[in-house]
Protein backbone atom coordinates (compact mmCIF):
# COMPACT_ATOMS: atom_id res chain seq x y z
CA UNK A 1 0.00 0.00 0.00
CA UNK A 2 1.57 3.56 -1.20
CA UNK A 3 0.82 7.01 0.80
CA UNK A 4 1.58 10.24 -1.49
CA UNK A 5 4.38 12.05 0.67
CA UNK A 6 4.82 15.49 1.12
CA UNK A 7 8.05 17.07 1.62
CA UNK A 8 10.58 19.75 0.19
CA UNK A 9 13.38 18.20 -1.49
CA UNK A 10 16.74 19.74 -2.87
CA UNK A 11 14.62 23.51 -2.32
CA UNK A 12 11.79 22.76 -4.13
CA UNK A 13 8.19 20.73 -3.32
CA UNK A 14 7.77 17.64 -3.87
CA UNK A 15 5.04 15.05 -3.78
CA UNK A 16 6.05 11.03 -4.03
CA UNK A 17 4.29 7.95 -3.64
CA UNK A 18 6.36 5.26 -1.38
CA UNK A 19 5.26 2.14 0.16
CA UNK A 20 5.08 2.36 4.04
CA UNK A 21 8.17 -0.57 4.25
CA UNK A 22 10.62 1.77 1.79
CA UNK A 23 13.31 3.93 3.29
CA UNK A 24 14.67 7.30 2.28
CA UNK A 25 16.90 5.56 0.29
CA UNK A 26 14.38 3.65 -2.03
CA UNK A 27 12.33 6.47 -2.70
CA UNK A 28 15.17 8.56 -3.96
CA UNK A 29 17.23 6.01 -5.84
CA UNK A 30 14.32 3.83 -6.88
CA UNK A 31 10.89 6.08 -6.60
CA UNK A 32 12.63 9.79 -7.78
CA UNK A 33 15.70 8.11 -9.81
CA UNK A 34 18.10 10.20 -7.94
CA UNK A 35 20.67 8.18 -7.96
CA UNK A 36 23.36 10.47 -6.12
CA UNK A 37 23.05 8.84 -2.78
CA UNK A 38 24.61 5.91 -2.88
CA UNK A 39 23.57 2.84 -1.24
CA UNK A 40 26.22 0.89 0.80
CA UNK A 41 25.65 -1.45 3.81
CA UNK A 42 22.03 -0.34 4.21
CA UNK A 43 22.30 -0.58 8.02
CA UNK A 44 23.42 2.50 8.91
CA UNK A 45 26.98 2.01 9.04
CA UNK A 46 29.30 2.76 6.09
CA UNK A 47 28.08 6.59 5.88
CA UNK A 48 27.31 6.52 1.61
CA UNK A 49 23.51 7.45 2.15
CA UNK A 50 24.07 10.00 4.08
CA UNK A 51 21.27 13.32 3.26
CA UNK A 52 20.44 16.45 5.44
CA UNK A 53 17.20 15.98 7.23
CA UNK A 54 15.92 19.64 8.44
CA UNK A 55 19.85 20.33 8.20
CA UNK A 56 21.24 17.11 10.26
CA UNK A 57 23.13 14.29 8.87
CA UNK A 58 21.09 11.01 8.62
CA UNK A 59 21.70 7.69 7.12
CA UNK A 60 18.81 7.16 4.23
CA UNK A 61 19.40 3.61 4.67
CA UNK A 62 17.55 3.75 8.27
CA UNK A 63 15.01 6.39 7.91
CA UNK A 64 11.66 5.23 6.19
CA UNK A 65 10.43 7.25 3.59
CA UNK A 66 6.97 8.45 5.81
CA UNK A 67 9.18 9.84 8.35
CA UNK A 68 9.73 12.60 5.30
CA UNK A 69 6.22 14.18 5.55
CA UNK A 70 6.59 18.10 6.10
CA UNK A 71 10.41 18.09 6.41
CA UNK A 72 13.73 19.71 4.47
CA UNK A 73 15.55 16.67 2.58
CA UNK A 74 18.78 18.00 1.26
CA UNK A 75 20.83 15.23 -1.22
CA UNK A 76 23.83 15.82 -3.24
CA UNK A 77 21.75 16.69 -6.26
CA UNK A 78 20.72 19.80 -4.33
CA UNK A 79 24.62 20.84 -3.20
CA UNK A 80 26.30 23.04 -6.13
CA UNK A 81 23.46 22.61 -8.71
CA UNK A 82 24.78 26.44 -9.75
CA UNK A 83 28.28 26.30 -9.38
CA UNK A 84 30.30 24.19 -6.81
CA UNK A 85 29.68 24.23 -3.44
CA UNK A 86 33.31 25.31 -1.53
CA UNK A 87 33.50 21.77 -0.23
CA UNK A 88 32.84 20.14 -4.03
CA UNK A 89 35.66 22.38 -4.87
CA UNK A 90 38.25 21.56 -2.17
CA UNK A 91 37.53 17.77 -2.56
CA UNK A 92 38.23 18.54 -6.43
CA UNK A 93 41.52 20.63 -6.19
CA UNK A 94 42.92 18.47 -3.38
CA UNK A 95 42.21 15.00 -4.70
CA UNK A 96 39.98 13.96 -2.06
CA UNK A 97 37.88 11.75 -4.73
CA UNK A 98 38.98 8.75 -5.76
CA UNK A 99 36.09 5.87 -7.18
CA UNK A 100 33.32 8.81 -5.79
CA UNK A 101 31.08 6.19 -3.95
CA UNK A 102 32.10 8.09 -0.83
CA UNK A 103 32.04 11.63 -2.15
CA UNK A 104 28.50 12.64 -1.77
CA UNK A 105 28.03 11.06 2.23
CA UNK A 106 31.14 12.54 3.36
CA UNK A 107 30.24 15.89 1.28
CA UNK A 108 26.65 16.21 3.09
CA UNK A 109 28.37 14.95 6.64
CA UNK A 110 30.97 17.71 6.01
CA UNK A 111 28.12 20.71 5.18
CA UNK A 112 26.13 19.39 8.44
CA UNK A 113 29.89 20.23 10.49
CA UNK A 114 30.44 23.34 9.25
CA UNK A 115 27.01 24.74 9.52
CA UNK A 116 26.85 23.72 13.09
CA UNK A 117 30.66 24.46 13.44
CA UNK A 118 32.49 26.92 11.35
CA UNK A 119 35.88 26.45 12.72
CA UNK A 120 36.38 22.63 13.30
CA UNK A 121 40.12 21.78 14.43
CA UNK A 122 41.20 17.95 12.95
CA UNK A 123 39.92 16.26 15.73
CA UNK A 124 36.10 17.52 15.09
CA UNK A 125 36.70 17.02 11.63
CA UNK A 126 37.78 13.42 11.91
CA UNK A 127 35.29 12.59 14.38
CA UNK A 128 32.29 14.24 12.34
CA UNK A 129 33.03 12.01 9.50
CA UNK A 130 34.11 8.78 11.31
CA UNK A 131 31.31 6.97 10.17
CA UNK A 132 31.92 8.15 6.90
CA UNK A 133 33.92 4.74 5.45
CA UNK A 134 36.34 5.30 2.35
CA UNK A 135 38.23 2.70 1.08
CA UNK A 136 40.32 4.56 -1.69
CA UNK A 137 42.03 7.81 0.05
CA UNK A 138 43.16 6.92 3.76
CA UNK A 139 40.96 9.51 4.79
CA UNK A 140 44.16 12.32 4.18
CA UNK A 141 43.15 14.44 1.70
CA UNK A 142 39.58 14.45 2.62
CA UNK A 143 40.31 15.57 6.32
CA UNK A 144 42.53 17.98 4.60
CA UNK A 145 39.84 19.05 2.04
CA UNK A 146 37.08 19.65 5.22
CA UNK A 147 39.79 21.99 6.92
CA UNK A 148 40.71 24.01 3.90
CA UNK A 149 36.95 24.82 3.30
CA UNK A 150 36.96 25.79 6.78
CA UNK A 151 39.46 28.03 6.10
CA UNK A 152 37.73 29.43 3.06
CA UNK A 153 34.56 30.08 5.31
CA UNK A 154 36.69 31.83 7.99
CA UNK A 155 38.50 34.06 5.15
CA UNK A 156 35.46 35.06 3.85
CA UNK A 157 33.75 36.46 7.07
CA UNK A 158 36.74 37.85 9.11
CA UNK A 159 37.32 41.59 7.80
CA UNK A 160 40.71 41.88 5.71
CA UNK A 161 43.66 43.20 7.37
CA UNK A 162 46.75 45.24 5.72
CA UNK B 1 17.79 -4.61 -0.50
CA UNK B 2 14.54 -3.60 0.52
CA UNK B 3 12.68 -4.18 3.70
CA UNK B 4 10.66 -7.33 3.29
CA UNK B 5 7.03 -5.42 3.26
CA UNK B 6 5.02 -4.73 6.39
CA UNK B 7 1.91 -2.87 6.76
CA UNK B 8 2.84 1.04 8.38
CA UNK B 9 0.98 2.47 11.02
CA UNK B 10 1.35 6.43 12.41
CA UNK B 11 -0.74 7.05 15.40
CA UNK B 12 -1.05 10.37 16.52
CA UNK B 13 -1.23 9.78 20.54
CA UNK B 14 -0.13 7.22 22.98
CA UNK B 15 -3.68 5.79 23.93
CA UNK B 16 -3.18 5.16 19.37
CA UNK B 17 -0.31 3.61 19.97
CA UNK B 18 -1.19 1.23 22.49
CA UNK B 19 -4.72 0.16 20.43
CA UNK B 20 -2.62 -0.42 17.39
CA UNK B 21 0.09 -2.82 19.31
CA UNK B 22 -3.40 -4.76 20.99
CA UNK B 23 -4.93 -4.92 17.47
CA UNK B 24 -1.54 -6.08 16.01
CA UNK B 25 -1.76 -8.99 18.75
CA UNK B 26 2.08 -9.60 18.91
CA UNK B 27 2.70 -9.16 15.08
CA UNK B 28 4.13 -5.63 14.85
CA UNK B 29 7.23 -3.83 16.42
CA UNK B 30 7.58 0.14 16.98
CA UNK B 31 9.87 2.38 15.27
CA UNK B 32 11.28 5.30 16.78
CA UNK B 33 14.31 6.20 14.95
CA UNK B 34 14.54 3.15 13.44
CA UNK B 35 18.59 2.81 13.79
CA UNK B 36 18.24 -0.56 15.49
CA UNK B 37 15.04 -2.01 14.25
CA UNK B 38 16.01 -1.21 10.41
CA UNK B 39 19.04 -3.04 10.35
CA UNK B 40 17.03 -6.07 12.61
CA UNK B 41 14.57 -6.08 9.77
CA UNK B 42 16.62 -5.58 6.95
CA UNK B 43 18.61 -8.75 8.31
CA UNK B 44 15.28 -10.74 8.53
CA UNK B 45 15.50 -11.12 12.14
CA UNK B 46 12.70 -9.82 12.42
CA UNK B 47 9.12 -10.07 10.58
CA UNK B 48 6.50 -8.04 11.72
CA UNK B 49 3.26 -8.06 9.71
CA UNK B 50 3.01 -4.04 11.15
CA UNK B 51 5.39 -1.38 11.47
CA UNK B 52 4.41 1.61 13.97
CA UNK B 53 5.77 4.32 13.65
CA UNK B 54 5.92 6.51 16.58
CA UNK B 55 7.54 9.96 15.03
CA UNK B 56 3.46 11.67 15.15
CA UNK B 57 3.05 10.96 18.32
CA UNK B 58 2.59 13.87 20.34
CA UNK B 59 4.71 15.09 23.64
CA UNK B 60 6.76 11.99 23.22
CA UNK B 61 10.29 14.23 22.33
CA UNK B 62 9.65 17.04 25.09
CA UNK B 63 12.29 17.02 27.15
CA UNK B 64 12.19 19.31 30.36
CA UNK B 65 12.77 19.72 33.76
CA UNK B 66 9.74 18.89 36.00
CA UNK B 67 10.70 20.46 39.22
CA UNK B 68 13.92 19.27 40.11
CA UNK B 69 13.80 16.30 38.32
CA UNK B 70 14.68 15.57 34.89
CA UNK B 71 11.81 14.25 32.70
CA UNK B 72 12.95 13.32 28.91
CA UNK B 73 10.52 11.98 26.05
CA UNK B 74 11.11 8.70 24.47
CA UNK B 75 11.00 10.13 21.30
CA UNK B 76 13.61 12.71 22.24
CA UNK B 77 17.05 11.86 19.93
CA UNK B 78 20.58 11.96 21.73
CA UNK B 79 21.63 14.78 19.58
CA UNK B 80 18.51 16.70 21.20
CA UNK B 81 19.67 15.09 24.80
CA UNK B 82 23.66 15.87 24.13
CA UNK B 83 22.24 19.76 23.24
CA UNK B 84 19.99 20.09 25.94
CA UNK B 85 21.05 23.32 28.26
CA UNK B 86 18.39 21.77 30.83
CA UNK B 87 20.50 18.38 30.87
CA UNK B 88 24.00 19.58 30.89
CA UNK B 89 22.92 21.76 34.04
CA UNK B 90 21.63 19.60 36.36
CA UNK B 91 22.76 15.47 34.83
CA UNK B 92 25.70 16.44 32.73
CA UNK B 93 27.28 12.75 32.54
CA UNK B 94 23.93 12.18 30.64
CA UNK B 95 24.48 14.60 28.10
CA UNK B 96 28.17 13.82 27.70
CA UNK B 97 27.15 10.50 27.32
CA UNK B 98 24.98 11.06 24.57
CA UNK B 99 27.18 12.48 22.53
CA UNK B 100 29.78 9.55 22.13
CA UNK B 101 26.84 7.19 20.88
CA UNK B 102 27.73 6.22 17.68
CA UNK B 103 28.27 9.32 14.67
CA UNK B 104 26.42 12.83 14.34
CA UNK B 105 24.03 11.02 11.63
CA UNK B 106 23.04 8.30 13.70
CA UNK B 107 22.60 10.28 16.96
CA UNK B 108 20.61 12.66 14.96
CA UNK B 109 17.91 9.69 14.27
CA UNK B 110 18.37 7.55 17.10
CA UNK B 111 16.07 8.32 20.52
CA UNK B 112 16.28 7.69 24.21
CA UNK B 113 13.61 5.44 24.47
CA UNK B 114 14.92 3.09 21.67
CA UNK B 115 17.93 3.13 23.00
CA UNK B 116 16.47 1.68 26.27
CA UNK B 117 13.91 -0.93 24.56
CA UNK B 118 16.42 -2.35 22.72
CA UNK B 119 18.23 -3.06 25.63
CA UNK B 120 22.24 -3.52 24.23
CA UNK B 121 24.20 -4.52 26.52
CA UNK B 122 26.44 -2.29 25.33
CA UNK B 123 24.23 0.89 25.33
CA UNK B 124 26.38 4.52 26.08
CA UNK B 125 23.13 5.86 27.68
CA UNK B 126 22.15 3.06 30.27
CA UNK B 127 25.34 3.01 32.60
CA UNK B 128 24.97 6.79 33.13
CA UNK B 129 20.67 6.40 33.52
CA UNK B 130 21.73 3.57 35.96
CA UNK B 131 23.97 6.08 38.17
CA UNK B 132 21.25 8.59 37.82
CA UNK B 133 18.86 6.61 39.81
CA UNK B 134 16.94 6.55 35.89
CA UNK B 135 13.25 5.40 36.26
CA UNK B 136 11.42 4.45 33.08
CA UNK B 137 8.11 5.61 32.10
CA UNK B 138 5.90 2.94 30.17
CA UNK B 139 1.91 2.57 28.82
CA UNK B 140 0.27 -0.43 28.23
CA UNK B 141 -2.77 -2.20 27.90
CA UNK B 142 -3.46 -1.87 31.82
CA UNK B 143 -2.66 2.27 31.56
CA UNK B 144 0.66 3.71 32.75
CA UNK B 145 3.38 2.45 34.79
CA UNK B 146 6.75 3.76 36.29
CA UNK B 147 9.83 1.40 37.22
CA UNK B 148 13.19 1.93 38.26
CA UNK B 149 15.65 1.58 34.97
CA UNK B 150 17.61 -0.72 37.54
CA UNK B 151 14.54 -3.02 37.32
CA UNK B 152 13.71 -2.66 33.75
CA UNK B 153 16.56 -4.73 31.90
CA UNK B 154 15.73 -8.38 32.29
CA UNK B 155 18.29 -10.14 30.26
CA UNK B 156 20.31 -10.11 27.30
CA UNK B 157 18.48 -7.89 24.68
CA UNK B 158 15.54 -8.26 27.06
CA UNK B 159 13.26 -5.94 28.88
CA UNK B 160 10.29 -5.93 31.81
CA UNK B 161 7.96 -4.66 28.92
CA UNK B 162 5.33 -6.40 28.77
CA UNK B 163 3.10 -7.16 25.99
CA UNK B 164 1.23 -3.95 24.32
CA UNK B 165 3.79 -2.11 26.36
CA UNK B 166 5.70 0.80 25.13
CA UNK B 167 8.69 3.05 27.21
CA UNK B 168 7.23 7.00 26.76
CA UNK B 169 9.47 8.52 28.62
CA UNK B 170 12.85 8.63 31.24
CA UNK B 171 12.79 10.01 34.45
CA UNK B 172 15.61 11.15 36.83
CA UNK B 173 15.92 12.64 40.21
CA UNK B 174 18.48 15.87 40.75
CA UNK B 175 21.82 14.61 42.04
CA UNK B 176 23.11 15.43 45.29
CA UNK B 177 24.74 18.40 46.07
CA UNK B 178 28.10 18.60 44.94
CA UNK B 179 27.91 14.93 43.00
CA UNK B 180 30.92 14.54 40.85
CA UNK B 181 30.30 11.97 37.78
CA UNK B 182 31.24 10.85 34.73
CA UNK B 183 31.27 8.96 31.92
CA UNK B 184 33.92 6.59 29.57
CA UNK B 185 34.12 4.58 26.91
CA UNK B 186 36.43 2.30 25.54
CA UNK B 187 36.86 1.74 22.11
CA UNK B 188 39.62 -0.67 20.84
CA UNK B 189 38.90 -0.40 17.22
CA UNK B 190 37.27 2.93 15.90
CA UNK B 191 35.55 6.42 17.67
CA UNK B 192 32.21 5.43 16.51
CA UNK B 193 32.26 1.86 17.80
CA UNK B 194 29.67 0.53 20.65
CA UNK B 195 32.26 0.05 23.50
CA UNK B 196 34.39 -3.00 24.81
CA UNK B 197 33.71 -1.70 28.16
CA UNK B 198 31.90 1.72 28.81
CA UNK B 199 31.75 3.09 33.15
CA UNK B 200 30.03 5.41 34.41
CA UNK B 201 30.59 6.56 38.31
CA UNK B 202 28.75 9.47 40.42
CA UNK B 203 29.74 9.88 43.49
CA UNK B 204 29.79 13.16 46.49
CA UNK B 205 32.96 13.50 49.04
CA UNK B 206 31.29 14.96 52.35
CA UNK B 207 33.30 17.48 54.35
CA UNK B 208 36.08 15.38 55.56
CA UNK B 209 36.58 13.69 51.74
CA UNK B 210 34.68 10.54 52.54
CA UNK B 211 32.64 9.07 49.28
CA UNK B 212 28.37 9.05 49.86
CA UNK B 213 26.08 8.76 47.55
CA UNK B 214 28.54 6.23 45.23
CA UNK B 215 27.19 5.05 41.55
CA UNK B 216 29.14 2.86 39.33
CA UNK B 217 27.66 1.53 35.85
CA UNK B 218 28.95 -0.72 33.58
CA UNK B 219 28.00 -1.30 29.98
CA UNK B 220 28.77 -4.59 27.98
CA UNK B 221 30.17 -5.76 30.93
CA UNK B 222 27.74 -8.33 31.91
CA UNK B 223 24.28 -9.86 29.26
CA UNK B 224 22.48 -6.39 30.59
CA UNK B 225 23.70 -2.89 31.53
CA UNK B 226 24.63 -3.12 35.75
CA UNK B 227 24.87 -1.47 38.29
CA UNK B 228 28.36 -2.73 40.17
CA UNK B 229 26.67 -2.73 43.38
CA UNK B 230 29.48 -4.13 45.94
CA UNK B 231 32.04 -1.70 44.54
CA UNK B 232 29.75 1.07 45.06
CA UNK B 233 29.03 -0.33 48.97
CA UNK B 234 32.90 -0.86 49.19
CA UNK B 235 33.69 2.45 48.47
CA UNK B 236 30.95 4.33 50.41
CA UNK B 237 32.51 5.84 53.60
CA UNK B 238 36.38 5.80 52.01
CA UNK B 239 38.46 8.59 51.13
CA UNK B 240 39.17 8.24 47.50
CA UNK B 241 42.84 7.45 47.50
CA UNK B 242 44.60 5.04 45.34
CA UNK B 243 43.82 1.81 47.56
CA UNK B 244 39.93 2.81 47.64
CA UNK B 245 40.01 3.34 43.96
CA UNK B 246 42.07 0.03 42.94
CA UNK B 247 39.70 -1.84 45.67
CA UNK B 248 36.51 -0.52 44.02
CA UNK B 249 37.66 -1.12 40.51
CA UNK B 250 39.02 -5.03 41.71
CA UNK B 251 35.48 -5.82 43.34
CA UNK B 252 33.54 -4.23 39.91
CA UNK B 253 35.67 -6.54 37.52
CA UNK B 254 34.87 -9.21 40.17
CA UNK B 255 31.36 -9.15 39.57
CA UNK B 256 31.24 -8.33 36.20
CA UNK B 257 29.76 -10.98 34.49
CA UNK B 258 30.98 -10.40 30.82
CA UNK B 259 29.78 -12.28 27.84
CA UNK B 260 32.55 -12.75 25.04
CA UNK B 261 31.91 -11.91 21.14
CA UNK B 262 34.13 -10.98 18.48
CA UNK B 263 35.21 -7.16 20.02
CA UNK B 264 36.55 -9.17 23.12
CA UNK B 265 36.73 -12.41 25.34
CA UNK B 266 34.69 -12.51 28.52
CA UNK B 267 38.38 -12.61 30.63
CA UNK B 268 39.74 -9.41 28.60
CA UNK B 269 36.58 -7.42 29.30
CA UNK B 270 36.66 -8.35 32.50
CA UNK B 271 40.21 -6.67 32.48
CA UNK B 272 39.06 -3.81 30.90
CA UNK B 273 36.36 -2.76 33.68
CA UNK B 274 39.12 -3.11 36.11
CA UNK B 275 41.45 -0.28 34.00
CA UNK B 276 38.34 2.01 33.44
CA UNK B 277 36.58 1.84 36.88
CA UNK B 278 40.20 2.61 38.21
CA UNK B 279 40.82 5.60 35.07
CA UNK B 280 37.15 7.05 36.16
CA UNK B 281 37.47 7.10 39.42
CA UNK B 282 41.02 8.68 39.56
CA UNK B 283 39.67 11.02 36.89
CA UNK B 284 36.87 12.21 39.14
CA UNK B 285 38.95 12.35 42.18
CA UNK B 286 41.00 15.21 39.85
CA UNK B 287 38.27 17.15 38.26
CA UNK B 288 34.67 17.03 39.86
CA UNK B 289 33.10 17.35 36.49
CA UNK B 290 35.60 15.47 33.60
CA UNK B 291 32.31 15.66 31.55
CA UNK B 292 32.61 19.46 30.74
CA UNK B 293 35.28 20.91 28.63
Amino acid sequence: MSAAIEFTLNGRPCRADAPGHWTILDLLRDGLALLGTKDGCGEGVCGACTVLLDGEPVRACLVLAAQLAGRTLLTIEGVGADAPDPLQDAFAALGAVQCGFCTPGMILAARALLAANPAPDEHEVREALAGNLCRCTGYVKIIEAVMVTAGEIARCASPRSS
Amino acid sequence: MRLAPFELSQPETVDEVVAALAEADGDACLIAGGTALVPMLRLGLLRPGRVIALHRARDLDRLEARGAALHIGAMATLAAVHRSSVIWSGWPMLAAAAGKVATPAIRSTATIGGNLGYAEAASDLAPALLCLDAEVEVAGPAGQRRLPLSEFFTGFYETALGPGELVTAVGAPAGPPGARGGYIKFCPRSAEDKPLVGVAAMLALDGEGRCRHVRIGLGAAAPTAIRAARAEAGLGGQVLDDAAIQAAADTAAAEADPISDLMGSRDYRRAMVRVWVRRLLSSLRADPDVDRR
